[in-house]
């Protein structure tokens, strides 16, 4: 099908399979491996559009299914989508709606028509299709807009997942069917099959002969061990065509950020860390500050040393102890630094793959995050070593 | 480093009358130091009349930093009962010598606020939590109402802490002084915080003797700072007290100690008890002596000192007058937050200007608690040079943006379209009104502010933001608001400058007439939205049960969101790494 972007990969990293891109949106290029700020309702938790760009975010996630509720098609129709809505004039990415219809909504029920859930408002039962999910995205007009799934969880077992995924690939048909701008905006499948590989398999076959502009690799990130989270996300990037982009749905800790980039995986998106930054949670590279704590109350050092955002730059841990969980400002301090340490980290690795030496960078991340050997995750261990990253080894940074 | 307070009148123009003493000023902070490359000044100032901007726990409120700095007031307003832990002053000895930001400045106040750029004056109590226009800000919130607090006494003020009521010695005082060096400090004083119960006596104001009572002190206490600003020890009088305060309780007990012996002994050695008594007498002769300390001087601090006298007219005059002769006091601060409770804004402003007119003219006068522009031009009118930014803060924390404008072409939009407004003005718009969902143009045509500029955020959008419950919603009202508020200070200067400020505050008293009574009420659509919040958040836990049934899993989801939810509600600080609440980790 028709795409409307451009994926340039400027170097590969010779150790594992991560890789360092361009990807060039409607809305300006996109340095991959990427991590998208989540903005639900069209705004990132009170950091404004220029703050955004500030710390060189190039791609937002929007949510639909809260977009479509407020303000709703018939007004972003009228105004001209969601950048203008938002006076944000970089990329932005929608999802399909679908997950936050089984997840939030009371008696969500799926049919081969679509998605059947109560009304918010009035009780009265809806429908989500493929189509309108389609036509809500078109009217959004984001830059990537995903196809509509089937969401099993990834605890599922039995015939249920194999359902979801046959399902999910009629409804990507409908999907491309639907998707009215094709020229301007980026219609991604989402690949489905839960835990098994042979479903992953034979998910990944049929959608890559409708030829999307990229993929995603759905259904993990549902409270599945790791163990087996990270043995599917390799095994879809084994399969899946190289010269697209890979996109990992709902992951966001520092950790699985840097696993999976080795493992191949180009973007991704979470609410974690601004969410956390509303309790007061601080992340660093040597871990997560609860600014809350009595601790910090005489603590004059910045969150994180040599992190240049505004909160860094301004203030001491004592002064956002005084502030975080009472002053809105608290909290767009702390959503600020957390936003800046994400895409710090997707800097780092982006730099570090284009100079070849990702591993010893993944060395001196989990030295630093865990300290002793013996605190690293074994699944992470064991995801870094299938691509020749022994962590347990020589520490060659 | 050395620094300089100075006040400069300028001349007015043509068309100033006998109606009006508005005047036109700066208030300069001159910074002198020594780096490697010579000598180096920096000016920090703030154009009269003017405001400092309105801070809550230091800061600016829905403003960061970056924020805060694109608008173009000069200086911030701190009361300190909102920062001050309850160990401070005695952890002050944690603080760094250095600045961690600038090894070669010393960790002020300043340096710890982020304010170095801008003119910081503190005072001690928050005058927002006396007001009776006070919004439920979350510093007002979660301070103790300042009806808890008891009296202040001659050894102590109470200050109402984030952490619960407090006292504040003097000797407090100075400490805190020395620490935070803030541009301007204003002397500690009484002001009067005990509240009567009876709602009527309450309405009549505190009685006569504790308003003499209060200027008395307040008086007592300026002239102890004064001398420990110029480094001589103001404390003689208070340690002279204190030990006489001493002896006799000494004395007390010695007496009872006798008394006590004399009881056990009665009988057999009855001459003890007259003997006891000879020492006591000889020592009650020795003279007190208090030899003078040597304090540490904080010249560089400029002082103001609190005008008071409550709702009487003379013990303002008194106080006024009082005050004024103090040569060492930089300027006056006239706190009305108290008064608007108990008079009318008519009664509140003779009340002012019984005041500034026993001031010295060559000095600056701040106003606490009069914020509405027609209440603020009528006070420049008499004379006052200061104000603060509570008025775009109230209007933000409503949902409200100001359409309102000062001078030749105020160009008030007509806002009449507003049917389902609950109030009808064209000073202000509610933009949690329906009527304003559709509306994709910015607050106010041509606007320079962050939220206007360049039409790039919509009445519509922040329609949407304040029905989300989304935080940049009051961010960007706050940014337009406070913008407007400058401007309008901006054109009152410029036309006290033409000597057309009397024709213009008359167009706009015309205009735009008075500010509607604000009330504690919320707006129907914040009630709704509320009111939806509450029920998705009881609907997301039945949500967790309908996620089981329509997907078939087995508890683990369930139990893991409302772990994960649970612990970041509560203190423990394990949350942030835990493997298994990925659940939460995609989009909500």
């Amino acid at each position: 099908m028709k795409s409307a972007l451009k994926w340039d990969v400027i170097a590969k990293c010779s150790t594992t399979k991560a890789r360092a891109a361009v990807l060039n949106l409607p809305h300006g290029p996109v340095n991959a491996p990427v991590f998208m700020p989540v903005g639900t309702q069209g705004t990132l938790k009170g950091i404004t559009p220029d703050q955004i760009e500030g710390l060189g975010c190039q791609i937002m996630l929007n949510n639909t299914y809260h977009l479509g509720l407020r303000p709703g098609q018939e007004l972003l129709d009228a105004c001209g989508g969601a950048h203008v809505f938002q006076g944000w004039n970089r990329n932005l990415l929608t999802d399909s709606g679908g997950f936050q219809m089984v997840s939030l909504l009371k008696l969500a029920e799926i049919t081969e028509q679509g998605v059947q859930f109560e009304s918010p408002h009035d009780g009265s039962l809806m429908l989500l299709t493929p189509e309108h999910s389609m036509s809500l995205q078109n009217s959004i007009g984001a830059d990537i807009m995903m196809q509509l799934d089937d969401v099993v969880s990834s605890l599922t077992t039995g015939p249920r997942v194999e359902e979801a995924m046959w399902r999910s690939i009629r409804w990507l048909d409908r999907c491309i069917k639907a998707h009215k701008k094709p020229e301007s905006q980026n219609l991604f499948a989402i690949i489905q099959g839960g835990l098994d590989p042979a479903l992953r398999k034979q998910c990944i076959d049929e959608m890559v002969k409708r030829d999307t502009p990229g993929y995603a690799i759905g259904g993990l990130s549902g409270g599945e061990e790791k163990d087996k989270f990270w043995r599917v996300v390799s095994l879809c990037t084994d399969l899946m065509p190289r010269e697209k982009p890979i996109y990992c749905m709902g992951v966001g800790y520092a950790e699985d950020l840097v696993v999976c980039v080795a493992l191949g995986v180009d973007m991704f998106d979470c609410v974690f860390p601004t969410r956390t930054a509303r309790f007061g949670n601080a992340l660093t590279a040597t871990g997560t500050l609860s600014l809350r704590q009595a601790k910090y109350k005489d603590d004059f050092r910045p969150i994180e040393e040599g992190c240049d955002c505004i909160a860094c730059k301004s203030y001491t841990r004592a002064y956002l102890y005084t502030v975080v969980t009472k002053e809105t400002v608290g909290c767009h301090l702390v959503s600020i630094h957390n936003t800046a340490y994400q895409l710090r980290l997707m800097r780092q690795m982006r730099e570090s793959i284009i100079e070849d030496r990702f591993p010893q960078f993944i060395h001196k991340f989990f030295k630093d995050l865990f300290v002793e050997r013996s605190a690293y995750p074994e699944w992470a261990v064991n995801a870094l070593k299938s691509v020749n990253v022994d962590l347990l080894k020589e520490g060659d940074n | 480093m050395s620094t300089a307070f100075t006040f400069d009148l300028h001349q007015s123009g043509a068309g100033a009358s006998a109606a009006s003493v508005a005047r036109h000023g700066t208030v300069s902070i001159t910074s002198r130091s020594s780096v490697q490359h010579g000598p180096s000044t920096k000016k920090r100032v703030i154009e009269t009349p003017g405001c400092l901007m309105f801070s809550s726990k230091g800061s600016v409120p829905h403003l960061t930093p970056d924020n805060m700095r694109l608008q173009a007031f000069g200086g911030v307003h701190v009361s300190l009962e909102q920062l001050l832990h309850p160990d401070q002053p005695a952890s002050f000895s944690k603080w760094p010598l250095a600045s961690p930001f600038n090894s070669s400045s010393k960790f002020t106040l300043a340096e710890y606020l982020h304010l170095q750029d801008l003119i910081l004056m503190c005072d001690l109590r928050d005058y927002a939590s006396f007001s009776a226009f006070a919004s439920p800000s979350s510093a007002a919130s979660d301070a103790i109402s300042s009806r808890l607090l008891g009296p202040n006494t001659d050894r102590y003020a109470l200050l109402s802490t984030p952490k619960g009521v407090r006292q504040l010695t003097m000797d407090d005082y100075l400490q805190i002084v020395r620490q935070y060096r803030p541009d301007i400090m204003v002397a500690l004083a009484d002001n009067i915080v005990e509240r009567k119960t009876k709602s009527s006596e309450s309405q009549q104001g505190p009685a006569e003797k504790r308003v003499r009572k209060s200027v008395e002190r307040s008086l007592k206490w300026l002239d102890q700072i004064l001398l420990e600003r110029e480094g001589q020890d103001g404390r003689m009088e208070d340690r002279r007290i204190e030990e006489e305060k001493k002896r006799r309780r000494e004395r007390k007990e010695k007496k009872r100690a006798a008394m006590v012996v004399e009881q056990q002994q009665e009988g057999d050695a009855p001459e003890a008890s007259s003997k006891e008594t000879v020492p006591e007498e000889a020592e009650s002769d020795t003279p007190i002596e208090i030899v003078p300390m040597a304090t540490e001087p904080w010249r560089e601090v400029a002082l103001f000192a609190h005008v008071l006298g409550s709702h009487l007219e003379a013990e303002r005059i008194m106080s006024a007058q009082e005050t004024a002769r103090r040569k060492g006091v930089d300027g006056f601060v006239i706190d009305t937050s108290a008064l608007t409770e108990m008079v009318e804004m008519d009664q509140v402003l003779k009340l002012v200007e019984a005041s500034v007119e026993h001031l010295p003219s060559q000095k600056p006068r701040i106003v606490y608690g009069v914020q509405t522009p027609e209440d603020v031009l009528r006070a420049i009118a008499l004379g006052v040079d200061l104000f603060d930014t509570s008025y775009p803060y109230h209007l933000t924390e409503d949902g409200k943006a100001s359409l309102y404008g000062f001078g030749e072409d105020p160009s008030p939009e007509s806002v009449s379209a507003a049917d389902n407004s609950s109030i009808r003005n064209n000073r202000w718009i509610n933009l949690w009104d329906d009527e304003h969902g559709d509306k994709f143009v910015p607050i106010m045509e041509g606007c320079e502010c962050y939220a206007c500029k360049g039409g790039r955020h919509t009445r519509a959008y922040i329609n949407h933001l304040l029905k989300t419950h989304e935080m940049l919603a009051t961010v960007l009202l706050m940014s337009h608001n406070m913008h407007q508020y400058g401007l309008f200070f901006q054109h009152v200067r410029e036309s006290i400058k033409e000597g057309t400020f009397e024709k213009h505050s008359k167009a706009f008293h015309e205009t735009f007439g008075k500010e509607p009574k604000r009330t504690a009420e919320k707006h129907q659509a914040q009630l709704v939205v509320e009111a939806a919040l509450t029920k998705r958040n009881q609907r997301l836990e039945g949500a967790e049960e309908a996620v089981v049934d329509a997907i078939g899993t087995g508890e683990k989801l369930v139990k893991k969101r409302s772990e994960v939810e649970g612990v970041e509600a509560d203190k423990t600080e394990k949350k942030a790494k835990k493997e298994g609440d990925a659940t939460t980790q995609e989009q909500q």
